[in-house]
């Protein structure tokens, strides 16, 4: 089983955000990959944004220039 | 401990669950179907007086617990959150033809998994259309279909739809009001304090694993993600072992006594349809309740849109009828989805396809 690691995770109001955000990623190539919302973090079942938490800022500066808003950033174990 | 960290535990989930659906099926809840959202909110709307079909007519304590167990669960572990907002009568509509679709076909996304666990090949035909339905979901979510967010709001509006299923088995146990069916799949049930624990568990461990039948899909195919799934299987393994040790797996179609139909293309677009509005409206309708019961309005209102398609399908003859024994020839007389379903069904279909490529994420200006 694979090792869990402390993560950067972004959740975001709808899962249309979060596929927004996927397209946004890969069109900038900004790094991460979308997953469902750890549920340590959300009794909700929508999509959220993994990456490594030293991508925090570009992550923050790609979703302000694409105009994405996020519901809240996480650090949790993924 | 945390039940939810894992896909072992996940299945452990889905085996609780399934063992909950075996102990109801086992003492008395109808053959093969067990614990089926769609049909116990249809008998349930019976029992309302909302339509007047008298063989299915129960106020089923299973649906009243699920929520029930899904609120309690979720103030207990301090995620109960009011919400509400989010494109509510476009839910109502999607509420509405789940129950449409899953009443062409005779069964939600858990009874068909039921059905597929006892042998009934109808099931795994329409399980295709399941995952075809829930593949244009995907594409409209790939699209940007979104019903709008959803906001905070008082906590005691999250409470309402929890409080009115509280009212309703305060009816059941305290007045002759409810109407009951003395004949027919209506009249066979588990007692009712079985069936309401066993929601209340259900619902329970529902509300903590997330359990989804659509989202299941959704994530496999969006993600490669099978969390959810593993927790259908366990399910499924259980109903699977339960069916094969009480005698009750019969592998084929035309099989008489158990609610269902061979008409595989309407059970195929019935699924469909299920299975496409279920990812419009975020949940298969057992995620609606749990949904509804941890506060969020919004499901709310689609289970209300449930109950509201139920009664049509009743009161406008779209139900599908089952394949049953006839009991004086002693033929098979087969079940068949009927004019009005058939066209109610591809209605459905194409109303999800409106909204689906009408409600578009609002982009940056």
């Amino acid at each position: 089983m694979r090792k869990k690691e402390l993560k950067l995770v972004v959740t975001f109001h709808t899962t249309a955000d979060a596929m927004a955000m996927e397209k946004a990623c890969k069109e900038n190539h900004v790094p991460g990959r979308i997953i469902p919302v750890p549920r340590s973090i959300s009794a909700g079942c929508g999509l959220s944004w993994c990456a490594d938490l030293s991508d925090r800022e570009e992550i923050a500066a790609m979703m302000e220039k694409a105009g994405i808003k996020e519901e809240e950033m996480h650090e949790c174990m993924v | 401990m945390n039940l939810s960290d894992s896909k072992k535990k996940l299945a452990l989930a889905g085996v609780v669950c399934g063992l909950v659906a075996a102990c109801l099926a086992f003492m008395g809840n109808p053959a093969n179907m067990a614990f089926c959202i769609a049909c116990f909110i249809r008998d349930t709307a019976g029992a309302l007086g909302m339509h007047q079909a008298e063989v299915v007519q129960y106020a089923r304590p299973e649906v009243i617990g699920l929520v029930l167990g899904a609120f309690i669960i979720s103030v207990a572990t301090k995620e109960y959150r009011s919400t509400a907002g989010s494109s509510t009568m476009t839910r109502f509509v999607l509420g509405m033809i789940i129950m449409i679709g899953s009443l062409v076909f005779l069964g939600c996304p858990l009874r068909m998994i039921i059905r597929m666990s006892a042998g009934d090949l109808n099931a795994w035909v329409a399980l295709a259309g399941f995952i075809f339905g829930v593949a244009t979901g995907v594409f409209a979510l790939r699209r940007g279909f979104s019903l709008g967010r959803a906001h905070v709001t008082n906590k005691a509006s999250g409470a309402v739809l929890p409080v009115l299923m509280a009212g309703i088995l305060v009816l059941a146990l305290c007045s002759s009001l409810l109407k009951a069916s003395e004949a027919g799949p209506g009249s066979l049930h588990a007692p009712l304090i079985a069936s309401l624990i066993g929601g209340l568990v259900f619902g329970a461990f529902a509300q903590k694993s997330r359990m989804c039948f659509a989202g299941s899909m959704r994530d496999i195919i969006l993600m490669k993600n099978f969390d959810l799934f593993s927790v259908i299987v366990g399910l499924f393994v259980v109903m699977l072992a339960f069916n094969v040790a009480t005698g009750r797996f019969v592998l084929g179609f035309n099989t008489p006594g158990i609610i269902a139909h061979s008409d595989h293309l309407w059970n195929v677009l019935g699924m469909y349809a299920v299975g496409f509005a279920a990812v419009l409206a975020g949940g298969c309708p057992l995620r609606q309740l749990i949904l509804a019961g941890q506060g969020s309005s919004d499901s709310a209102v689609t289970v209300l849109g449930m109950f509201f398609g139920a009664a049509l399908c009743h009161n406008f003859g779209l139900a599908a009828s089952g394949t049953a024994l006839n009991a004086e020839t002693k033929e098979v007389v087969a079940g068949a989805v009927p004019l009005n379903g058939k066209v109610a069904c591809i209605i459905c279909i194409l109303v999800c396809f409106a909204i689906a490529f009408t409600h578009k994420r609002e982009e940056k200006k």
